[in-house]
């Protein structure tokens, strides 16, 4: 029996479906450190599939051994059970079944479904644009909607349109380049496909959806951080801020309102941390910050691994 | 050696630029210059009418035309990019998502609150 084991998952489970990823989505420090924070933001969602999925393994496979790997290779063995396997265990096994198959199909679908569309606008994209004169990577989309876009893969595309070209200024222009230079090379479409998944996969944990947007919202803090690095000019925060305002001011232009989701919070959120920087995150904070992250997943993979309590 | 995917948009700009239907033997001879064998004529077809930029008619030779015009395929593209919602996010990483005018008005605010001089 295992049952200390079992209701320490369950009990580090419920912790982070719920009060971490809250806490963590109202703390302030993120967007002081976005990259250690999408590294907490990781852990948590590991951790959380790891534990719960765990709980529930380590609870129905408790008559078949004193720990988890010694149990599960008597069940793959074929011996028969130490104990008397009672109905609660087999509840608890298939749920571990169901949500296991569930996240890792959410995932391989979501995966499929984003590389199909992505195939589709590349697609479509090289037959309608033209080499962009203002980056050597960018391509140009006649259109008088001011947007930038990349689509990220093998062969990434990145994107600006007409509209965008002539709404900016030079220095704004390679800010925007940059930035989204910045999420193709740090690949995080990535990061957010994990939290795509837990979404979609559990649409009732209010957590998922926070955590999902907190990471996007992180992703852009984090390309923000990474395009300043390759800016010059006299104020590039002031430069990028502005390209910010201008991009958002100009898309309403005839698309439908209800279309257009995106929190205008997280976007103010972006352009006050540029234009008014709060101080980085002293070194002790960010290594406590990745310690916290690195013990998330350490805990739940011990209690798995080792023999019960 | 150009790539297929240049080749395919060549091929798209002389049927965009065509009046009508243009059979496989014309689109070699509007291209000329790059020396195409008509089987690749026919691949670069093929690869556009899968798909679906092209379509044939029933003539002999067959003849093929645009589905759409080069302005429609940037207005459904942009009009995905511009619907784009959270979920779609993953697909693209769009640089500014849409906001309402009320909230563009206010980031503007925010800007013009922070002018340079009145910060720091």
């Amino acid at each position: 029996m295992l049952p200390a084991t079992a209701a320490a998952l369950a009990v580090l489970a419920a912790l982070l479906a719920w009060p971490v990823p809250a806490l963590l989505g109202r703390a302030r420090w993120p967007r002081r450190d976005p990259l250690v924070a999408l590294v907490c933001w990781q852990a948590i969602g590991l951790a959380g599939g790891l534990s719960i999925i765990g709980a529930l393994l380590v609870h129905g496979l408790a008559p078949w051994g004193h720990s988890l790997p010694e149990a599960g290779w008597a069940v793959l063995r074929g011996h028969p059970a130490v104990d008397p396997v009672r109905g609660d265990h087999w509840v608890t096994l298939t749920l571990a079944a169901v949500l296991a198959a569930e996240l890792l199909g959410v995932l391989a679908l979501s995966w499929a479904r984003t590389a199909r569309t992505r195939r589709r606008h590349r697609e479509l994209l090289e037959l309608v644009v033209r080499p962009s004169p203002a980056a050597p990577d960018a391509r140009l989309l006649e259109h008088p909607a001011p947007v930038a876009f990349c689509i990220p893969g093998a062969r990434p595309l990145l994107v600006l349109s007409s509209g965008m070209v002539a709404e900016l200024d030079d220095d704004q222009l390679a800010a925007v380049v940059a930035h989204e230079r910045a999420h193709l090379a740090e690949h995080h479409h990535l990061y957010l496909l994990p939290f795509v998944a837990w979404e979609a996969a559990l649409p009732v944990l209010p957590a998922a959806a926070r955590a999902h947007a907190a990471v996007r919202e992180l992703v852009e803090m984090r390309a923000d951080d990474r395009a300043l690095a390759s800016l010059r000019g006299p104020d590039p925060r002031r430069t990028l801020a502005q390209a910010i305002v201008v991009a958002a001011g100009g898309a309403g232009g005839g698309v439908p309102s209800g279309a257009l989701s995106v929190a205008g919070g997280a976007l103010g959120a972006r352009v006050l941390r540029l234009v008014d920087p709060p101080a980085p995150l002293p070194a002790a904070a960010r290594a406590a910050a990745l310690l916290c992250a690195g013990l998330l997943l350490l805990v739940p993979t011990v209690l798995l691994l080792l023999p019960a309590l | 050696m150009a790539s297929l995917g240049d080749l395919e948009r060549t091929v798209m700009d002389v049927l965009w630029a065509a009046d009508g239907p243009v059979a496989a033997a014309e689109l070699r001879d509007a291209l000329a210059d790059r020396e195409l064998a008509l089987t690749t004529v026919h691949t670069v077809l093929s690869r556009l009418e899968a798909k679906g930029f092209v379509e044939h008619d029933e003539a002999r030779p067959r003849r093929f035309r645009p589905r759409a015009t080069r302005e429609q395929h940037a207005a459904e593209l942009m009009h995905e990019v511009l619907g784009a919602s959270a979920d779609r996010q993953a697909v693209l990483a769009r640089f500014v998502g849409g906001v309402d005018p009320e909230e563009a008005r206010l980031l503007r605010a925010l800007l013009d609150g922070t002018a340079p001089g009145a910060a720091r």
